[in-house]
């Protein structure tokens, strides 16, 4: 039985297909990085500082370099002659920062030497035999302490350890003195206010966890001058950029592979020492070399995500009307700016208009340097900062106000006649749709209900809270306006012989399930089986451009190019097509792809397969004029704009008076990315999100000591959520195409991260709202909810 | 951190205070002890292998006493390193008269660095009582060794 004459095919956008890319994963048939063996391969181990700041007095790599199998020691300092300062990728000020550590160490796990070895347990024994010594400095662990005079400082030329200064708000700044020009407006609004909330709330610093830890393998080829990278990251097109620069290389001597890469959360963004270093060591002991992180290393040196302190003001009218927002905010960084660290708190300011026709706002934001691991993007990237901060403050005033949380909300949501809408920091909102999303998740939720359930278990004298958040993000990053490596995506596009396709996109996916999602597009635009479409992706050799995946813009900037693709091939299979029917008298712009076939509209009768117009395709005889033979096309997508998808969470929290401890009972989260290739993957990525937001809600928190020592770097002193701490999520959407793209899809990767963490902490205040709470500090630790029910206050 | 506590010895203090300042003594009563030299006055090295879970391995390190005020109290700085990490401490030893015997109140500020700090007071603790522990006890061998 051939296509032509099998059934009709169901259109696939829109449906539960299950993911194409699973089966290999959880059967133990996909390659990590960890999985590829070369010939000769030897491996790496990195010597790294135990100690949060100091002066490197002595490095004494004999002992190391003398055992049996050790291929070479090498310390930061020798290595500099090989590899620059690693390379940012925001404008901001930066200082220097050496792949492995050349002078001084400012953080725990910073690396000071790599050994090469024969085997990965040689190697770690070698690196173990260096001794260092230091010259030991104060560490600099609170980021507000280390604004002040006197503070040990990280690097020269950064007074009091401040990376970046901005202030926006009022009517702009005065570039001579910096300083506002006129933002008496805000002043005046919270001078006016009926009601001012003001507080002090920490967004803790989180470790990203991906499952399957960093890791890379380098191959330079000397003679052939050509060197291949295969790394566990989210872009292996910037990457091979990068690597390339600072090995001195064109990219047309670069090969970077992304194979199978278990998890990225945007800590597999940042192009980190490790992968540089593999690369030059590779071409200086002329052997391919491999480094995989362990769990440790991990928790060390993978880039942490969060840590934003804010000091918010939020002023309203009786009514709820929020009138101004100030809001001063304090990144602590960590020791360096890596690929985007300075970026991400900038968009927490950004997006903390969120869902609100907002007045005035001003915003202060200071980034800290101190001697803990470099933070960068981590799932929301910013905006889960932002949305915690605007969102428990929202709700501290409608409970100053005795206001509805729902209401609040409802009263100052961005109307939809108002899109697109431009807030106070500039951006654009494409579109939005706020009120129907809200009165959706309330009757998911059956908000009255859960309500008077709450009223009914404090009657029994139990600690229950419910509690709600609208949030507002932006995905689909572009443009190349805003982002620093360019902002579109590519895509190829080939029918193969026989009426198969292959296709390749530069979004980069871990977890995304582009290998389905796209598939299922393009089974739709060609009209045949998602069994004859393969997908290929993460090697710069197959994808010939692209950016990779970060910013939930796999759809909206990668499905966009793919369509684009698609567009262009099926354009000329059906010219192809025309001229084998020429006969007939049949015009290309006449025909449409139906069940496998290509036929004239309505016409079914007057069709070829698409087999057999692929077959010509490539032995095109007669060749019609004009035409080249083959089908394999390709685009560039770059959007005009993000896109700004939004949603309601709903949680109901109970807390145990006599052990503190926080049970979520219920979440409920209703999602509006427009429109849905893939419900079912897109529930997976909410599921995930939503994990990691409660994550960070109830459990997660990286704690240094007071002399930066890392005190939570192993599953056992960092807490996970785990499957047993979350209910059933109950899950619903709304739908508003955005007009960016031709997909009206905007992007749902981060998307749980950003409601469900404000949601949770204002069920867990309202929990403890009779005990005379009215903030509490994430996570929700039983220790400090048994002292707010025993102690009151905040925490 | 922290690690406090006291101990009751059955000697007299003058005993206790010279057993518990003799190289000879110490290196036969701390656990694990491998090599204790006194390398300049009041100075010491020393290698100890400690055998439990993830702090297990070899470490050297220095001991230095301080403001000796016999019998009464002597101040110890250590700073010791292994694999697992190192441990600086600063640590304060009194020795007070209890009838017959002798109670020493002991005080350290430990600094832990490596594998060693991150596990924090959730291993560290444990570890340094059951050490101090097995040196108190043998000390008190001796002091009744001293006494037969």
């Amino acid at each position: 039985m051939t296509i032509a004459d099998g059934p009709a095919l169901p259109k696939l956008i829109g449906e539960r297909v299950k993911r194409r890319e699973d089966p290999r994963l959880i059967q133990g048939q996909a390659t990590y990085v960890d999985d590829i063996k070369l010939p000769g391969m030897l491996h790496l181990a990195f010597k790294r500082s135990d100690i949060a700041h100091g002066v490197i007095r002595s490095i004494d790599t004999s002992a190391a370099a003398a055992m049996e199998g050790v291929e070479l020691v090498i310390t930061g300092a020798e290595l500099a002659e090989h590899l620059g300062p690693m390379p940012i990728g925001t404008p901001f000020p930066a200082p220097d920062h050496y792949s492995v550590a050349t002078d001084k160490v400012r953080y725990v796990g910073e690396p000071v030497a790599v050994v090469v070895a024969e085997d990965r347990y040689l190697a770690r024994d070698a690196a173990d035999a260096i001794e260092v010594e230091y010259d030991e400095l104060p560490a600099v662990v609170d980021p507000e302490a280390a604004m002040e005079a006197g503070s040990a400082t990280l690097h020269e030329g950064f007074e009091r350890n401040i990376a970046v200064e901005s202030y926006w708000g009022g009517t702009g700044v005065n570039p001579e003195t910096a300083q506002p020009e006129d933002d008496s407006a805000v002043d005046a609004a919270f001078a006016e206010a009926d009601v001012v909330v003001s507080q002090r709330m920490l967004n803790q610093r989180l470790a990203p966890n991906a499952m399957e830890p960093r890791g890379v393998v380098a191959h330079y080829e000397p003679g052939r001058e050509y060197l291949t990278v295969w790394s566990a990251t989210q872009n292996p097109h910037i990457l091979r950029t990068l690597v390339a620069a600072l090995m001195g290389l064109g990219e047309h001597q670069v090969r970077a592979v992304a194979p199978e890469v278990g998890g990225g959360f945007g800590c597999k963004i940042n192009i980190y020492g490790e992968e540089y270093v593999a690369a030059a060591l590779s071409r200086l002991v002329k052997a391919p070399v491999k480094w995989i992180e362990d769990r440790t290393e991990a928790f060390l040196t993978t880039t942490h995500g969060r840590d934003l302190l804010g000091y918010i003001d939020l002023a309203a009218k009786n009514d709820g009307t929020i009138t101004g927002l100030k809001a001063r905010i304090i990144a602590d960084i960590g020791a360096y700016e890596v690929l985007l660290t300075a970026m991400i708190p900038t968009l927490t300011g950004l997006m903390m208009n969120g869902v609100y026709r907002l007045p005035v706002v001003r915003h202060e934001l200071t980034e800290v340097f101190t001697n803990k691991t470099p933070t960068d993007a981590y799932r929301g990237a910013g905006r889960p900062e932002g949305l915690y901060f605007l969102e428990r403050a929202v709700d501290m005033v409608a409970r100053e106000l005795g206001m509805d949380p729902a209401e609040i909300r409802r009263k100052n949501f961005v109307p939809p006649d108002e899109f697109p809408f431009a807030t106070q920091g500039g951006l654009v909102y494409d579109s939005g749709n706020y009120e129907p999303c809200l009165d959706k998740a309330l009757e998911v939720a059956d908000w009255q209900g859960l309500l008077a359930e709450r009223d009914a278990a404090r009657a029994e004298g139990r600690i229950v809270g419910v509690g709600l958040s609208f949030y507002v993000e932006v995905c689909g990053l572009g443009p190349s306006a805003v982002v620093p490596t360019g902002g579109w995506e590519h895509s190829g596009v080939t029918v193969e012989r026989g009426g198969k396709v292959t296709a390749t996109t530069g979004a980069s996916p871990h977890g995304q399930g582009n290998e389905t999602t796209f598939a299922q597009m393009l089974a739709d635009h060609f009209s045949i089986p998602l069994e004859d479409i393969t997908i290929l992706h993460g090697d710069t050799s197959v994808v010939k451009q692209g950016i990779g995946t970060f910013g939930s813009r796999s759809q909206a900037v990668g499905g966009a190019a793919l369509i684009s693709a698609a567009g262009k091939a099926g354009d000329k299979m059906k010219q192809f097509a025309a001229a084998l029917m020429t006969d007939q008298e049949v015009s290309p712009e006449d025909l449409v792809f139906e069940d496998g076939r290509i036929q004239v509209e309505g016409a079914p009768e007057v069709s070829k397969t698409f087999a057999e117009v692929a077959d010509y395709a490539y032995v095109p005889v007669p060749l019609p004029p004009g035409m080249e033979p083959g089908v394999s096309e390709e685009a560039f997508f770059e959007p005009e704009n993000n896109t700004y998808p939004f949603g309601c969470h709903i949680s109901m929290v109970e807390v145990d008076r006599d052990t503190g401890e926080t049970k979520l009972l219920k979440l409920i989260a209703v999602d509006d990315c427009g429109n849905v290739i893939n419900p079912l993957i897109v529930d997976g990525q909410v599921h995930g999100g939503l994990a990691q937001g409660i994550g960070q809600a109830m459990f997660e928190e990286v704690v240094y000591d007071e002399d930066g020592q890392p005190v939570t770097a192993s599953f056992m002193d960092y807490v996970m959520p785990r499957a047993a701490d979350l209910p059933v999520f109950e899950l619903d959407r709304t739908v508003t195409p955005t007009p960016i793209n031709p997909l009206g899809a905007k992007g749902v990767g981060e998307a749980g991260t950003i409601g469900s963490t404000p949601c949770v902490v204002n069920a867990a205040v309202d929990a403890l709202a009779p005990f005379g709470v009215t903030h509490i500090e994430m996570p929700l630790r039983p220790e400090r909810m048994w002292r707010l029910i025993n102690e009151g206050g905040q925490s | 951190m922290e690690i406090k506590g006291e101990h009751e010895f059955s000697g007299p203090k003058e005993l206790l205070y010279e057993l518990l300042l003799d190289p000879d003594v110490l290196a036969g009563a701390l656990p694990g002890v491998e090599r204790f030299e006194e390398i300049a006055p009041d100075t010491y090295e020393s290698t100890m292998r400690v055998g439990i879970a993830s702090v297990r391995g070899t470490y050297t390190g220095r001991v230095e006493v301080l403001e000796q005020a016999p019998p009464d109290s002597y101040r110890l700085k250590i700073d010791g390193s292994g694999k697992p990490g190192g441990v600086r401490a600063d640590a304060s030893v009194e020795l007070t008269e209890n009838g017959p015997g002798t109670t020493m109140h002991y005080r350290a500020d430990v600094k832990a660095r490596g594998t060693i700090a991150r596990l924090g007071g959730r291993l560290l603790g444990g570890v340094a009582r059951l050490l101090i522990g097995q040196f108190f006890k043998s000390i008190e061998q001796q002091v009744d060794d001293r006494a037969a």
